[in-house]
């Protein structure tokens, strides 16, 4: 295993509110490649006041889609996390172990909806 | 045309009102819309959201607002929270501190909405409120504009505004919309015809999403749901013709007559809860993932 690297979600984001998906997604494109280089990561959530799922499920939950279960537990860890975020995270993390496993394919003829009744 | 609003509170009826507005106004086109107030005894000030909504769906198809005959009381309501002030009348400033002002935003101004709730949200309720109770409750709105954001495709962008009831100890908080609907997505997601309300409570089950790309969802609506019982709260939805209510474990649906041209949710939390914080169960950050 290569040297551990801390992703300080704070600096990265710039603020103290990890509230669109568009910031996870920056924080997974930090994240996946340290994986893949085979690094240590500890995500900090130092002086972050506010996570919301979807955050969590594009910075964490998607690695899901990419890495073993295996492979993110022997690689990942969090700190600085409160209570309540850690129980998000935790939601977050087995929600995407289910929606990979289930995870049709959409590659099929996207039925656009027809009509406007009930 | 005139349209003569009746008395709205965040309730049924009042959703109700305001998509059978948007349904009469329909076809308004080049026009004037005239709310008339005058049979209109009370208004719930973050109810501004969902009819500010609407009232851009018909400024879009190019038809001049006007709003006539709004009693004394209302008037004071409406202008400290901001919300006549797109229409001739100056605000009244909030000397109680009991407003969330009325605020249209772009999908895209997510900065903006954040400081508006960093700003806004403090001194509601507090110190009533916990400061365990004020992240939750930050957490959750974030949850749903972001939902806005990602499902809604509003070209209208998102209306909110919210009150705070000293006496009641409750704070609401509306965000609505001028998109979709849940409806649509939920439809071309599982490639079925299902009703407003069947698509809502699809959407508030456990693992629910229609997203279908890399980064999975589900998570925030139930998250939002469990905060709300926790809380003694109240959430109601209403999304085109379906309206969901939940509230001290009950849950009340219906099939409205109208069709509200979006979707609306209104987050009603209990700012004297102090338990919510304390009973969340502890977890290790090693058992995580």
């Amino acid at each position: 295993m290569k040297k551990e690297v801390i992703v300080r979600v704070f600096d990265i984001v710039g603020g103290p509110l990890c509230v669109s998906a568009e910031d996870g997604q920056i924080i997974y494109e930090k994240i996946a490649p340290l994986i893949r280089q085979g690094h240590k990561i500890v995500v900090s959530f130092d002086r972050v006041e506010t996570i919301i799922s979807a955050f969590l499920n594009a910075a964490i939950g998607q690695l899901y889609g990419e890495f073993t279960e295996e492979q993110i537990r022997a690689s990942i860890s969090v700190r600085d996390m409160t209570n309540i975020d850690l129980s998000l995270l935790k939601r977050v993390v087995d929600n995407a172990k289910v929606y990979f496993k289930n995870k049709p394919s959409f590659d099929q003829a996207w039925k656009e909806e027809l009509g406007d009744e009930e | 045309m005139i349209y003569y609003l009746p008395t709205i509170h965040s309730h049924h009826d009042g959703f109700e009102s305001m998509a059978n507005l948007a349904s009469e106004s329909k076809e308004l086109l080049f026009d004037k819309l005239e709310i008339d107030f005058s049979r209109c005894r009370f208004f719930d000030a973050n109810m501004a959201a969902p009819l500010a909504a609407v009232i851009a769906g018909v400024a879009d198809n190019l038809n001049s607002i006007e709003i006539v005959n709004i009693s004394t009381s209302i008037e004071r309501i409406l202008r400290k929270n901001r919300f006549l002030e797109n229409y001739g009348y100056t605000a009244l400033e909030d000397t109680n501190r009991t407003t969330i002002p009325f605020q249209r935003l772009q999908l895209s101004d997510g900065g903006r909405f954040e400081d508006y709730i960093q700003y806004h949200l403090k001194g509601k309720g507090i110190p009533d409120m916990s400061e365990g109770l004020g992240r939750i409750f930050k957490q959750s709105i974030f949850e749903v504009f972001q939902n806005v954001v990602i499902h809604s495709g509003s070209r209208l962008g998102v209306f909110v505004c919210g009150q705070f009831y000293p006496n009641l100890q409750r704070l609401d908080l509306t965000l609505a919309d001028g998109g979709v609907g849940m409806r649509t997505n939920v439809r071309n997601y599982l490639k079925q015809n299902v009703s407003s309300v069947e698509a809502i409570r699809w959407a508030l089950m456990q693992g629910h999403t229609t997203k279908t790309g890399s980064q999975p969802g589900g998570v925030g609506l139930t998250f939002l749901k469990e905060f709300i019982t926790s809380n003694e709260g109240k959430i109601q939805i209403v999304s085109r013709q379906g309206f969901y209510e939940f509230q001290s474990g009950k849950e009340e649906v219906f099939k409205m007559e109208s069709d509200y041209p979006g979707t609306v949710v209104n987050l009603e939390i209990n700012t004297a809860d102090t338990k919510t914080y304390r009973l969340m169960p502890e977890i290790s950050p090693e058992d995580i993932f």
